[in-house]
């Protein structure tokens, strides 16, 4: 009984989690070879277009509230991130979304924010996915995602245990299986103290 | 040995010969993921100097002149490890030297002519994040290409679990129900966060971008029964 729960948690939950894994996998693959890939593209991170500027006044000073009120007031509510403003206090935004991201400046010398949307690039898209988790946003959907990422960790260490549960239960397969795993280990404590 | 067997046999294998990676990539996305909280539980990160001394070096001057500025200073100083040099700003250099259990912070204060070197205490999140970025054939190091390789033979054998993993499930036809719908469901979750989608949540935070009419979603409607629409998503 415990070793049919087991199997089926581990099959259920990687039919589950089947599309992070591939997330996760491709987006890997092209963080390992960023540079090849931007070489094939042109060179360079994605360009960034102006999607439109406008005449804009505001009146905080703290460069948190400034952003939201910003977001709020393009309709553009969401997951960003916002540096220090500049010198002159420009204040620069990225509104963080995997698939556009967008860059919206408020210049108060000048009085305009500009909003520009950077060009989709799968590898920058799949980075931006990889790159996804945690609670720090304000918003529920970000929320929801950091707790599938959390999913996902749990997922991977499970998916380990009952992977070494089922394995030690087909005893034919023990001594080859033991054999590899001791192989894998081995190759990664080499490069533990290798590297 | 027929097809199937050595399905079965692909997987078992394949993930015994990479739990150690697969097991480090799921430990160390514990500190990415939980960053702030570990932060508040263990403070900044703490460095300890190393040497502060006299150091003469012309100043690099382009990509390939820092490049050999780091080398030299690695091996001039006797660190050991990867590297990466940065020019901080026109008065000072910095070279990250870092090996998976170690790193040196090198900075060259051009005007002084002074090299200080500090080394960073061992902290486990610092250890499993530092595993989990390290990848790609840019580095200094032969080595640094043989682990980029291996990251890519890992990122094949996730490919492979997937193809073997649905194989295998096909098999079970007992399960297919249930496994469609977990695949299902799982579909269902990810359009609705996806940001191509409008979503609602149920307090009113509008979030996301670009409506499109033309897009396939699923709409999640009650208890986890699915359907499509050619309309975006909303819940």
């Amino acid at each position: 009984m415990i070793s049919k729960l087991i199997r089926r948690t581990h099959m259920y939950l990687a039919l589950f989690l089947s599309p992070w894994v591939l997330m996760y996998t491709l987006s890997t693959m092209a963080m390992n070879h960023r540079e090849f890939l931007r070489d094939l593209a042109g060179g360079g991170p994605p360009a960034f277009v102006t999607e439109r500027e406008m005449p804009y006044q505001l009146s905080e000073t703290d460069p948190k509230a400034a952003a939201e009120r910003i977001l709020g007031d393009l309709g553009m509510h969401g997951a960003y991130s916002a540096g220090k403003p500049q010198a002159d206090g420009t204040l620069v935004i990225q509104r963080l979304d995997p698939v556009a991201l967008r860059r919206i400046t408020w210049q108060p010398a000048a009085r305009t924010v500009k909003v520009e949307r950077q060009q989709f690039q799968t590898s920058a898209f799949l980075e931006r996915m990889h790159r996804r988790r945690g609670y720090q946003h304000d918003v529920a959907l970000e929320d929801g995602w950091a707790f599938s990422v959390d999913l996902f960790i749990a997922a991977m260490i499970l998916w380990g245990a009952s992977g070494l549960w089922m394995w030690w239960e087909m005893r034919v397969t023990r001594r080859t299986g033991a054999l590899v795993a001791l192989g894998g280990l081995g190759l990664f404590v080499f490069f533990l103290f290798a590297m | 040995m027929n097809f199937l067997h050595l399905n079965r046999r692909t997987h078992l294998y394949l993930a015994l010969f990479l739990l150690p990676w697969f097991l480090m990539y799921g430990l160390s996305s514990i500190p990415f993921a939980h960053n702030a909280w570990l932060h508040e539980m263990y403070g900044p990160v703490k460095f300890t100097p190393r040497f502060d001394k006299h150091y003469e070096a012309e100043i690099p001057r382009d990509e390939e002149a820092l490049k050999s500025f780091g080398e030299r200073v690695v091996r001039e100083n006797g660190l050991t490890g990867s590297w990466g040099t940065y020019r901080a700003n026109p008065k000072q250099v910095n070279v990250y030297v870092h090996t998976f259990l170690s790193a040196t912070q090198v900075t060259y204060f051009v005007d002084q002519q002074r090299l200080v070197a500090t080394d960073r205490q061992f902290r486990w999140d610092n250890f499993l994040t530092g595993m989990h970025a390290r990848g790609g054939f840019n580095h200094p190091l032969p080595l640094d290409d043989v682990w980029a390789v291996l990251v890519d033979l890992v990122c094949l054998g996730f490919l492979t679990w997937i193809t073997t993993g649905l194989i295998m499930w096909w098999q079970l036809r007992g399960t297919r129900l249930w496994g469609f719908l977990a695949l299902g469901s799982v579909s269902a979750c990810s359009s609705c966060s996806w940001p191509g989608c409008r979503l609602r949540v149920p307090f009113g935070v509008e979030s996301e971008s670009i409506p499109s009419s033309e897009r396939i979603c699923y709409e999640t409607l009650g208890m986890g029964l699915l359907r499509t629409s050619r309309r975006g998503c909303s819940l």
